[in-house]
């Protein structure tokens, strides 16, 4: 049943290819001294809210192995983007007020941290964490947060527009 | 007698008289004993208008260039000779330009995305270079992408060397834009200035490339003096690269 609607759901999916291309472009004026926001915290956010906890933990996995595939080294994204999608997934199925302004805000902070953390942990174990990872962290978690509002309203809008049957 | 009394001068008399020979005299000693200073100079000021044009200077350094091209290239060749002799790495495969198509900012990590890869003979562990010197070496290729990593990336380590106090050390990627390098020897004797290279006894990479140049020293790191080292090559700037397959 989860794949069935997967697939009716594929064109919408697609939009999650955009994640890899954003990380890889990082465009300049979305940089935060030089660090990007993540990118698939703010796809996949209003993806989970809108789709539920198994949508967004299986979405989350498979954008996050797009994403290992992009950098060097064992570190991986999947534990944190699996469970942020199911997290979010089960938040979006109890309340709709998440979805103001403020509220996706904090969601998307609260991710950027967890997929950072989860990051460093990994990078700490290999010991290979980066002198600046603090310094990393917040700037990834503010940038992700101010952009949330914009970029994360806009997908619910086009996804409850092109998907009536979400709720 | 009379008339003859009357063109005899008083030394005061002399000394007034003459003193504008005098001034020329002393003028044409201090010329002469100056090795002509004032006089050249006079003429450079004069003659400044009349000069040889740039186009001559111009002809100079090109001519300078070819020279220093040549015994370069000369100098190269004896290197390569005696690294044959002496059975050590190889300083220079092919070269491959590059085009720098995606520089990910996630922090984590430092890469490039190149835009050649396997289908133009770019492999794993091939080593890239920029002006300036080495950026890094590739880790992941796709057929038509290579991924380099730079040697600011917290996963990067290769063995360098400073060339003026040959001393040996270990060059540890940190995440920012200055990498550690971490000496080998307790007494470290590099201060800040000394260029560092790539170590002549490297197998991983080519050597004598110029990796950076030595910013400050910590001697009470332990348990070997460490050192910050700027690297040499813009890699914020640079949009093509080499790619030594």
């Amino acid at each position: 049943m989860v794949m069935v609607d997967l697939w009716r759901r594929g064109w919408c999916l697609a939009s999650a290819l955009l994640v890899p291309l954003l990380a890889l472009a990082s465009p300049r004026l979305l940089q935060l001294d030089a660090i990007g926001p993540a990118w698939a915290v703010l796809w996949l956010l209003p993806w989970a809210l809108v789709d539920g906890p198994i949508s967004g933990a299986l979405v989350g996995a498979g954008l996050a192995l797009l994403l290992d595939g992009l950098h060097p080294g064992p570190v991986s994204e999947l534990p944190a983007l699996a469970g942020l999608g199911w997290w979010w997934g089960r938040l979006g199925r109890r309340s709709l007020v998440l979805e103001r302004f403020l509220p996706l805000a904090l969601l998307a902070v609260v991710g950027s941290l967890v997929l950072g953390v989860s990051q460093v942990l990994q990078l700490q174990l290999r010991g290979t964490l980066p002198v600046a990872a603090l310094h990393v962290l917040w700037a990834q978690a503010l940038l992700t947060g101010l952009l949330a509002p914009l970029v994360c309203s806009l997908w619910l809008l086009i996804w409850r527009q092109q998907l009536p049957g979400v709720r | 007698m009379q008339a003859g009394r009357g063109f005899r001068l008083s030394p005061q008399r002399l000394l007034l008289s003459g003193w504008p020979w005098m001034s020329l005299a002393l003028l044409l000693l201090a010329v002469r004993l100056s090795k002509g200073a004032g006089l050249s100079d006079l003429y450079a000021l004069v003659s400044r208008p009349f000069w040889p044009g740039t186009a001559q200077a111009e002809w100079l350094r090109a001519a300078q260039r070819l020279d220093q091209q040549s015994r370069l290239q000369s100098l190269e060749a004896d290197n390569q000779r005696l690294r044959r002799l002496l059975g050590l790495q190889q300083a220079a495969g092919p070269l491959l330009a590059a085009p720098v198509i995606a520089r990910p900012a996630s922090g984590w990590w430092q890469q490039l995305l190149l835009g050649r890869g396997a289908w133009q003979g770019v492999s794993s562990g091939a080593v890239v270079t920029a002006p300036g010197g080495l950026l890094g070496r590739v880790v992941a290729v796709t057929p038509s992408t290579a991924t380099v990593q730079l040697l600011t990336d917290p996963g990067s380590r290769i063995g360098v060397w400073v060339a003026r106090t040959g001393e040996h050390g270990l060059l540890l990627g940190t995440g920012t834009a200055r990498p550690v390098l971490r000496f080998l020897d307790r007494d470290a004797r590099v201060r800040p200035g000394d260029l560092v290279t790539t170590s002549p006894a490297s197998t991983l990479v080519p050597p004598s490339l110029t990796v950076g140049v030595v910013q400050n020293l910590d001697e009470q790191a332990m348990p070997a003096p460490e050192a910050l080292v700027q690297l040499s090559a813009p890699v914020a700037a640079v949009d093509w690269v080499q790619v030594r397959r």
